[in-house]
Protein backbone atom coordinates (compact mmCIF):
# COMPACT_ATOMS: atom_id res chain seq x y z
CA UNK A 1 0.00 0.00 0.00
CA UNK A 2 1.20 3.68 -0.96
CA UNK A 3 -0.55 6.85 -0.25
CA UNK A 4 0.97 10.18 -0.85
CA UNK A 5 -0.09 13.84 -0.86
CA UNK A 6 3.02 15.13 -2.58
CA UNK A 7 2.39 16.93 -5.82
CA UNK A 8 5.59 15.14 -7.15
CA UNK A 9 4.53 11.83 -6.74
CA UNK A 10 3.19 9.22 -8.84
CA UNK A 11 2.21 5.70 -7.12
CA UNK A 12 2.66 2.71 -9.33
CA UNK A 13 1.84 -1.26 -8.34
CA UNK A 14 2.93 -3.23 -10.84
CA UNK A 15 1.57 -6.90 -12.95
CA UNK A 16 -1.62 -7.66 -10.59
CA UNK A 17 -2.38 -10.91 -12.25
CA UNK A 18 -5.33 -12.30 -10.52
CA UNK A 19 -4.59 -9.65 -7.74
CA UNK A 20 -6.42 -6.53 -7.52
CA UNK A 21 -5.66 -2.69 -7.40
CA UNK A 22 -7.51 -0.33 -5.65
CA UNK A 23 -6.44 3.32 -6.22
CA UNK A 24 -8.67 5.99 -4.32
CA UNK A 25 -8.19 9.67 -4.61
CA UNK A 26 -9.57 12.90 -3.41
CA UNK A 27 -9.36 15.84 -5.75
CA UNK A 28 -9.99 18.40 -3.33
CA UNK A 29 -7.24 17.52 -0.97
CA UNK A 30 -4.77 15.87 -4.16
CA UNK A 31 -4.35 13.16 -1.81
CA UNK A 32 -4.09 9.41 -3.27
CA UNK A 33 -3.78 5.96 -2.36
CA UNK A 34 -3.05 2.53 -3.95
CA UNK A 35 -3.40 -1.08 -2.40
CA UNK A 36 -2.60 -4.54 -4.19
CA UNK A 37 -4.01 -6.91 -2.52
CA UNK A 38 -3.60 -10.80 -3.27
CA UNK A 39 -6.68 -12.54 -1.59
CA UNK A 40 -10.37 -12.11 -0.76
CA UNK A 41 -10.50 -12.79 2.95
CA UNK A 42 -8.21 -12.78 5.89
CA UNK A 43 -10.43 -15.32 7.87
CA UNK A 44 -8.52 -17.78 5.95
CA UNK A 45 -5.45 -17.52 8.30
CA UNK A 46 -6.34 -14.42 10.95
CA UNK A 47 -2.78 -15.00 12.07
CA UNK A 48 -1.60 -13.75 8.89
CA UNK A 49 -4.04 -11.24 8.40
CA UNK A 50 -2.74 -9.89 11.64
CA UNK A 51 1.19 -9.61 10.37
CA UNK A 52 -0.05 -8.70 6.82
CA UNK A 53 -3.13 -7.42 6.53
CA UNK A 54 -2.79 -5.81 3.06
CA UNK A 55 -2.63 -8.98 1.23
CA UNK A 56 -6.41 -9.67 2.08
CA UNK A 57 -9.15 -7.45 0.76
CA UNK A 58 -11.27 -7.28 3.91
CA UNK A 59 -8.15 -6.08 6.14
CA UNK A 60 -6.40 -4.21 3.38
CA UNK A 61 -9.36 -1.66 2.21
CA UNK A 62 -10.25 -0.27 5.30
CA UNK A 63 -6.52 1.02 6.08
CA UNK A 64 -6.34 2.04 2.66
CA UNK A 65 -8.99 4.66 3.04
CA UNK A 66 -8.02 5.10 6.49
CA UNK A 67 -4.30 6.43 5.77
CA UNK A 68 -6.20 8.81 2.85
CA UNK A 69 -8.12 10.26 5.62
CA UNK A 70 -4.95 10.84 8.00
CA UNK A 71 -3.82 12.74 5.15
CA UNK A 72 -7.14 14.89 4.77
CA UNK A 73 -8.82 12.70 2.41
CA UNK A 74 -12.81 12.55 3.22
CA UNK A 75 -14.78 9.75 2.29
CA UNK A 76 -17.38 12.18 0.20
CA UNK A 77 -15.07 13.38 -2.39
CA UNK A 78 -12.95 10.03 -3.00
CA UNK A 79 -13.09 8.45 -6.13
CA UNK A 80 -12.39 4.94 -6.53
CA UNK A 81 -11.03 3.29 -9.25
CA UNK A 82 -10.22 -0.74 -9.46
CA UNK A 83 -8.28 -2.88 -11.94
CA UNK A 84 -6.91 -6.44 -12.02
CA UNK A 85 -9.13 -9.18 -10.97
CA UNK A 86 -7.61 -11.70 -13.87
CA UNK A 87 -7.96 -14.98 -13.88
CA UNK A 88 -6.35 -17.95 -16.84
CA UNK A 89 -8.73 -19.78 -18.93
CA UNK A 90 -11.04 -21.82 -16.79
CA UNK A 91 -14.38 -22.54 -17.57
CA UNK A 92 -14.89 -24.81 -14.05
CA UNK A 93 -14.51 -21.71 -12.10
CA UNK A 94 -11.78 -23.29 -9.62
CA UNK A 95 -9.18 -21.37 -10.90
CA UNK A 96 -10.49 -17.95 -10.38
CA UNK A 97 -8.96 -16.44 -7.47
CA UNK A 98 -9.82 -13.24 -8.96
CA UNK A 99 -13.32 -13.47 -9.87
CA UNK A 100 -13.09 -14.06 -5.39
CA UNK A 101 -11.18 -11.17 -5.27
CA UNK A 102 -13.18 -8.87 -6.96
CA UNK A 103 -16.31 -10.26 -5.41
CA UNK A 104 -14.50 -9.51 -1.96
CA UNK A 105 -13.94 -5.85 -2.88
CA UNK A 106 -18.03 -4.96 -3.76
CA UNK A 107 -19.20 -6.63 -0.83
CA UNK A 108 -16.84 -4.28 1.32
CA UNK A 109 -17.18 -1.35 -0.99
CA UNK A 110 -21.25 -1.91 -0.66
CA UNK A 111 -21.22 -2.29 2.97
CA UNK A 112 -19.71 1.36 3.35
CA UNK A 113 -21.19 3.02 0.95
CA UNK A 114 -18.77 3.36 -1.37
CA UNK A 115 -19.02 3.56 -4.95
CA UNK A 116 -16.35 2.46 -8.04
CA UNK A 117 -16.08 5.36 -10.03
CA UNK A 118 -14.49 3.23 -12.85
CA UNK A 119 -12.89 0.06 -13.11
CA UNK A 120 -11.03 -2.85 -15.81
CA UNK A 121 -11.56 -5.80 -14.35
CA UNK A 122 -11.38 -9.95 -15.25
CA UNK A 123 -10.24 -11.21 -18.44
CA UNK A 124 -6.70 -12.94 -19.04
CA UNK A 125 -4.83 -9.23 -19.00
CA UNK A 126 -2.16 -8.64 -16.65
CA UNK A 127 -2.47 -4.76 -15.53
CA UNK A 128 0.32 -2.47 -13.90
CA UNK A 129 -1.39 0.46 -12.43
CA UNK A 130 0.27 4.32 -11.82
CA UNK A 131 -1.69 6.65 -10.42
CA UNK A 132 -0.80 10.61 -10.65
CA UNK A 133 -1.17 12.47 -7.45
CA UNK A 134 -1.35 16.33 -8.75
CA UNK A 135 -3.79 14.95 -11.47
CA UNK A 136 -5.53 11.85 -9.73
CA UNK A 137 -5.10 10.36 -13.66
CA UNK A 138 -5.06 6.62 -13.50
CA UNK A 139 -3.24 5.03 -16.35
CA UNK A 140 -3.37 1.24 -16.26
CA UNK A 141 -0.84 -0.57 -18.47
CA UNK A 142 -2.73 -4.04 -19.96
CA UNK A 143 -0.87 -6.66 -21.35
CA UNK A 144 -1.83 -7.18 -25.49
CA UNK A 145 -4.01 -4.37 -24.99
CA UNK A 146 -1.19 -1.35 -24.82
CA UNK A 147 -1.63 1.97 -22.26
CA UNK A 148 -5.18 3.01 -20.82
CA UNK A 149 -6.82 5.79 -19.19
CA UNK A 150 -9.14 4.68 -16.61
CA UNK B 1 5.43 -22.82 -39.57
CA UNK B 2 8.65 -22.29 -41.78
CA UNK B 3 10.22 -20.53 -39.25
CA UNK B 4 10.19 -24.13 -36.87
CA UNK B 5 13.62 -25.25 -38.73
CA UNK B 6 14.77 -21.18 -37.39
CA UNK B 7 13.72 -21.50 -34.00
CA UNK B 8 14.81 -24.71 -33.24
CA UNK B 9 18.47 -23.75 -34.69
CA UNK B 10 18.57 -20.25 -32.46
CA UNK B 11 18.84 -23.10 -29.31
CA UNK B 12 22.73 -23.09 -30.37
CA UNK B 13 23.05 -19.28 -29.93
CA UNK B 14 22.25 -19.69 -26.21
CA UNK B 15 25.27 -20.08 -24.02
CA UNK B 16 26.09 -23.85 -23.35
CA UNK B 17 24.76 -25.51 -19.87
CA UNK B 18 28.08 -25.19 -18.06
CA UNK B 19 30.25 -28.68 -17.87
CA UNK B 20 31.37 -27.62 -14.41
CA UNK B 21 28.04 -27.13 -13.42
CA UNK B 22 26.43 -30.77 -14.75
CA UNK B 23 29.76 -32.32 -13.16
CA UNK B 24 29.06 -30.85 -9.53
CA UNK B 25 25.45 -32.12 -10.14
CA UNK B 26 26.20 -35.39 -10.88
CA UNK B 27 28.77 -35.42 -8.23
CA UNK B 28 26.22 -34.80 -5.67
CA UNK B 29 23.71 -37.85 -6.36
CA UNK B 30 26.76 -39.74 -5.79
CA UNK B 31 26.51 -40.94 -2.10
CA UNK B 32 30.08 -42.18 -2.29
CA UNK B 33 31.56 -38.73 -3.27
CA UNK B 34 33.12 -36.15 -1.14
CA UNK B 35 32.91 -32.25 -0.13
CA UNK B 36 36.12 -31.95 -1.25
CA UNK B 37 35.01 -33.42 -4.64
CA UNK B 38 32.43 -30.98 -5.11
CA UNK B 39 34.41 -27.93 -4.80
CA UNK B 40 37.28 -29.25 -7.05
CA UNK B 41 34.80 -28.83 -9.42
CA UNK B 42 32.88 -25.59 -8.83
CA UNK B 43 35.74 -23.43 -7.58
CA UNK B 44 36.81 -22.41 -10.74
CA UNK B 45 33.72 -20.83 -11.91
CA UNK B 46 33.88 -17.68 -10.14
CA UNK B 47 30.37 -16.36 -10.93
CA UNK B 48 28.61 -19.20 -10.21
CA UNK B 49 30.46 -19.67 -6.62
CA UNK B 50 29.39 -16.38 -5.71
CA UNK B 51 26.51 -16.93 -6.51
CA UNK B 52 26.04 -20.48 -5.06
CA UNK B 53 27.30 -17.98 -1.42
CA UNK B 54 24.73 -15.61 -2.14
CA UNK B 55 22.23 -18.34 -2.15
CA UNK B 56 23.55 -19.96 0.53
CA UNK B 57 23.10 -17.10 2.74
CA UNK B 58 19.38 -16.36 1.71
CA UNK B 59 16.54 -15.98 4.88
CA UNK B 60 14.92 -18.93 3.02
CA UNK B 61 17.93 -21.37 4.00
CA UNK B 62 17.79 -20.38 7.05
CA UNK B 63 20.96 -20.91 8.49
CA UNK B 64 22.16 -19.60 12.01
CA UNK B 65 25.50 -17.82 10.86
CA UNK B 66 26.81 -16.52 7.38
CA UNK B 67 28.86 -18.74 4.70
CA UNK B 68 31.87 -17.18 3.99
CA UNK B 69 33.23 -20.37 1.52
CA UNK B 70 32.27 -23.22 -0.65
CA UNK B 71 33.46 -25.71 1.52
CA UNK B 72 31.21 -24.28 5.03
CA UNK B 73 28.41 -24.33 2.67
CA UNK B 74 28.83 -27.51 1.61
CA UNK B 75 28.79 -28.97 4.75
CA UNK B 76 26.06 -26.67 6.56
CA UNK B 77 23.59 -27.64 3.80
CA UNK B 78 22.45 -30.94 2.50
CA UNK B 79 23.24 -32.69 -0.97
CA UNK B 80 19.84 -31.80 -2.08
CA UNK B 81 19.57 -28.05 -1.18
CA UNK B 82 23.50 -27.58 -2.46
CA UNK B 83 22.14 -29.58 -5.76
CA UNK B 84 19.00 -26.70 -6.30
CA UNK B 85 21.44 -23.98 -5.48
CA UNK B 86 24.47 -24.87 -7.79
CA UNK B 87 21.84 -25.50 -10.34
CA UNK B 88 20.29 -22.17 -9.97
CA UNK B 89 23.12 -20.05 -9.54
CA UNK B 90 23.99 -21.70 -13.12
CA UNK B 91 20.91 -21.20 -14.94
CA UNK B 92 20.20 -17.80 -13.03
CA UNK B 93 21.88 -16.04 -16.60
CA UNK B 94 19.32 -17.41 -18.96
CA UNK B 95 16.78 -16.25 -17.05
CA UNK B 96 17.89 -12.76 -16.55
CA UNK B 97 17.78 -11.17 -19.81
CA UNK B 98 15.41 -8.60 -20.96
CA UNK B 99 12.83 -10.90 -23.01
CA UNK B 100 10.78 -7.84 -25.34
CA UNK B 101 8.85 -10.62 -27.19
CA UNK B 102 6.89 -11.71 -23.68
CA UNK B 103 7.48 -7.70 -22.33
CA UNK B 104 9.53 -9.02 -19.70
CA UNK B 105 11.89 -6.42 -18.15
CA UNK B 106 15.54 -8.02 -16.92
CA UNK B 107 15.41 -10.14 -14.43
CA UNK B 108 11.58 -10.93 -14.63
CA UNK B 109 11.65 -14.34 -15.80
CA UNK B 110 13.73 -15.21 -13.31
CA UNK B 111 11.21 -14.28 -10.35
CA UNK B 112 8.52 -16.28 -12.20
CA UNK B 113 11.14 -19.03 -12.03
CA UNK B 114 12.08 -18.92 -8.53
CA UNK B 115 8.57 -18.39 -7.38
CA UNK B 116 7.11 -21.28 -9.28
CA UNK B 117 10.04 -23.42 -7.86
CA UNK B 118 8.76 -22.29 -4.26
CA UNK B 119 4.93 -22.72 -5.29
CA UNK B 120 5.86 -26.64 -6.60
CA UNK B 121 7.57 -27.20 -2.90
CA UNK B 122 4.67 -25.81 -1.38
CA UNK B 123 2.20 -27.47 -3.17
CA UNK B 124 4.31 -30.80 -2.49
CA UNK B 125 4.43 -30.19 0.78
CA UNK B 126 0.57 -30.75 1.09
CA UNK B 127 -0.22 -33.47 -1.26
CA UNK B 128 2.86 -35.60 -1.59
CA UNK B 129 4.10 -37.58 1.64
CA UNK B 130 7.97 -36.57 0.20
CA UNK B 131 9.22 -34.42 -2.10
CA UNK B 132 10.01 -35.54 -5.62
CA UNK B 133 13.96 -34.94 -6.38
CA UNK B 134 13.43 -33.30 -9.58
CA UNK B 135 10.44 -31.18 -8.38
CA UNK B 136 12.08 -28.31 -7.50
CA UNK B 137 14.82 -28.24 -11.29
CA UNK B 138 11.65 -29.11 -13.35
CA UNK B 139 9.46 -26.21 -11.95
CA UNK B 140 12.32 -23.71 -12.08
CA UNK B 141 13.10 -24.50 -15.84
CA UNK B 142 9.63 -24.85 -17.15
CA UNK B 143 9.65 -21.63 -19.22
CA UNK B 144 13.33 -22.00 -20.59
CA UNK B 145 11.91 -22.20 -23.91
CA UNK B 146 10.44 -18.57 -23.60
CA UNK B 147 14.32 -17.11 -23.45
CA UNK B 148 14.61 -18.96 -26.99
CA UNK B 149 11.32 -18.17 -28.50
CA UNK B 150 11.21 -14.77 -27.53
CA UNK B 151 12.29 -13.19 -30.53
CA UNK B 152 9.72 -15.07 -32.45
CA UNK B 153 7.39 -13.77 -30.38
CA UNK B 154 7.93 -10.66 -31.08
CA UNK B 155 8.51 -10.91 -34.63
CA UNK B 156 4.24 -12.29 -34.48
CA UNK B 157 3.31 -11.01 -31.48
CA UNK B 158 0.40 -9.08 -33.50
CA UNK B 159 -0.91 -12.31 -35.15
CA UNK B 160 -0.48 -13.97 -32.19
CA UNK B 161 -2.38 -11.94 -30.04
CA UNK B 162 -5.11 -11.76 -32.77
CA UNK B 163 -5.41 -15.04 -32.12
CA UNK B 164 -5.54 -15.56 -28.25
CA UNK B 165 -8.34 -12.22 -28.65
CA UNK B 166 -10.69 -14.54 -30.51
CA UNK B 167 -11.34 -16.49 -27.52
CA UNK B 168 -10.39 -19.55 -29.01
CA UNK B 169 -6.76 -20.17 -28.37
CA UNK B 170 -4.56 -20.32 -25.46
CA UNK B 171 -1.09 -17.90 -25.74
CA UNK B 172 0.30 -21.51 -25.89
CA UNK B 173 -1.54 -22.76 -28.61
CA UNK B 174 -1.32 -19.10 -30.74
CA UNK B 175 2.65 -19.81 -30.38
CA UNK B 176 1.94 -23.30 -31.89
CA UNK B 177 -0.69 -22.06 -34.85
CA UNK B 178 1.84 -19.28 -35.62
CA UNK B 179 5.21 -20.01 -34.86
CA UNK B 180 4.81 -24.44 -35.38
CA UNK B 181 6.66 -24.79 -31.88
CA UNK B 182 5.47 -23.78 -28.33
CA UNK B 183 7.65 -22.30 -25.94
CA UNK B 184 7.08 -25.49 -23.62
CA UNK B 185 8.13 -27.40 -26.50
CA UNK B 186 11.35 -26.13 -26.81
CA UNK B 187 12.04 -25.83 -23.43
CA UNK B 188 11.96 -29.70 -24.09
CA UNK B 189 14.66 -29.74 -26.65
CA UNK B 190 16.72 -26.76 -24.73
CA UNK B 191 16.59 -29.88 -21.75
CA UNK B 192 17.58 -32.48 -23.61
CA UNK B 193 20.59 -30.45 -25.89
CA UNK B 194 21.67 -30.13 -21.53
CA UNK B 195 21.27 -33.66 -20.76
CA UNK B 196 18.84 -33.17 -18.10
CA UNK B 197 17.32 -36.22 -16.84
CA UNK B 198 14.04 -37.41 -18.42
CA UNK B 199 11.58 -36.48 -15.94
CA UNK B 200 12.54 -33.27 -16.22
CA UNK B 201 12.33 -33.00 -19.78
CA UNK B 202 9.18 -34.50 -19.89
CA UNK B 203 7.87 -31.97 -17.45
CA UNK B 204 9.06 -29.11 -19.13
CA UNK B 205 7.30 -29.92 -22.68
CA UNK B 206 3.99 -30.31 -20.80
CA UNK B 207 3.80 -27.94 -17.61
CA UNK B 208 0.71 -26.74 -19.61
CA UNK B 209 -0.40 -29.67 -20.56
CA UNK B 210 -0.32 -32.43 -17.43
CA UNK B 211 -3.30 -33.92 -18.48
CA UNK B 212 -0.79 -35.81 -21.30
CA UNK B 213 1.48 -37.12 -18.42
CA UNK B 214 2.13 -40.51 -17.79
CA UNK B 215 0.10 -42.08 -14.80
CA UNK B 216 3.54 -41.95 -12.84
CA UNK B 217 4.55 -38.73 -13.77
CA UNK B 218 4.31 -37.13 -10.27
CA UNK B 219 6.39 -33.93 -11.09
CA UNK B 220 4.43 -32.49 -14.16
CA UNK B 221 0.63 -31.83 -12.22
CA UNK B 222 2.66 -30.01 -9.66
CA UNK B 223 4.51 -27.60 -11.88
CA UNK B 224 1.44 -27.36 -13.56
CA UNK B 225 -0.38 -25.87 -10.74
CA UNK B 226 2.66 -23.97 -9.39
CA UNK B 227 3.05 -22.16 -12.74
CA UNK B 228 -0.87 -21.35 -12.55
CA UNK B 229 -0.34 -19.99 -9.33
CA UNK B 230 2.43 -17.86 -10.40
CA UNK B 231 1.06 -16.74 -13.18
CA UNK B 232 -2.54 -15.82 -11.25
CA UNK B 233 -0.26 -14.08 -8.39
CA UNK B 234 1.03 -12.10 -11.06
CA UNK B 235 4.60 -12.59 -11.16
CA UNK B 236 7.19 -12.09 -13.81
CA UNK B 237 3.75 -12.17 -16.28
CA UNK B 238 4.20 -10.23 -19.55
CA UNK B 239 2.46 -9.87 -22.79
CA UNK B 240 1.43 -13.74 -22.48
CA UNK B 241 -0.56 -12.65 -19.59
CA UNK B 242 -2.92 -15.22 -17.75
CA UNK B 243 -4.20 -16.38 -21.49
CA UNK B 244 -3.23 -20.38 -20.32
CA UNK B 245 -5.70 -22.61 -19.82
CA UNK B 246 -7.50 -24.34 -16.43
CA UNK B 247 -7.10 -27.87 -15.84
CA UNK B 248 -9.53 -28.98 -13.34
CA UNK B 249 -8.35 -32.17 -13.28
CA UNK B 250 -5.54 -31.51 -11.73
CA UNK B 251 -6.93 -29.69 -8.55
CA UNK B 252 -9.55 -32.77 -8.41
CA UNK B 253 -6.55 -35.16 -8.51
CA UNK B 254 -5.24 -33.82 -5.38
CA UNK B 255 -8.35 -33.47 -3.77
CA UNK B 256 -7.74 -29.51 -3.72
CA UNK B 257 -9.95 -26.96 -3.40
CA UNK B 258 -10.27 -23.01 -4.19
CA UNK B 259 -9.31 -22.50 -0.53
CA UNK B 260 -6.34 -24.77 -0.84
CA UNK B 261 -5.08 -22.41 -3.27
CA UNK B 262 -5.49 -19.68 -1.53
CA UNK B 263 -3.87 -21.37 1.49
CA UNK B 264 -0.86 -22.57 -1.12
CA UNK B 265 -0.84 -18.51 -1.57
CA UNK B 266 -0.19 -17.77 1.94
CA UNK B 267 2.20 -19.59 2.77
CA UNK B 268 3.96 -19.14 -0.49
CA UNK B 269 4.22 -15.72 0.28
CA UNK B 270 6.10 -16.11 3.69
CA UNK B 271 8.47 -17.94 1.95
CA UNK B 272 9.19 -15.48 -1.46
CA UNK B 273 10.11 -13.09 1.21
CA UNK B 274 13.11 -14.92 2.64
CA UNK B 275 14.54 -14.68 -1.04
CA UNK B 276 14.83 -11.55 -1.98
CA UNK B 277 18.53 -11.91 -2.05
CA UNK B 278 17.90 -14.37 -4.45
CA UNK B 279 16.12 -12.52 -6.84
CA UNK B 280 18.33 -10.20 -7.08
CA UNK B 281 20.85 -12.54 -8.35
CA UNK B 282 19.31 -11.76 -11.58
Amino acid sequence: MKVSDDPAATLITHSLGSCIGVAIYDPVAKVGGMLHYMLPESRLDSNKAKNQPLMFADTGIPLLFKACYKLGAEKKRIISKVAGGSQIMDASGVFNIGKRNYAALRKIFWRNNVLVDAEDVGGTSNRTMRLNIPTGELALKVSGRGEIIL
Amino acid sequence: MKDVEEIIKSIEKLPPFPVMASQALKILDDPGASVGDVISVVQYDQAITANVLKMCNSAYYGLARKVHSLREGLVLLGNTQLKEIILASTVVKFFQPENKGYDLAKGELWKHAVATGIISRVISRRVSESEPPSLFTAALLHDIGKAVLNSFVDRYFEEIIALVDTGDYSFLEAESKMLGINHAELGEKIAKSWDFPEDIVQSIRLHHRPEEASAGDVITPIVYLANVITLSMGIGIGRDGLSYRGKQEVMKRYGLKPKDLQAIIIDFYDEYNKVQDVLKLA
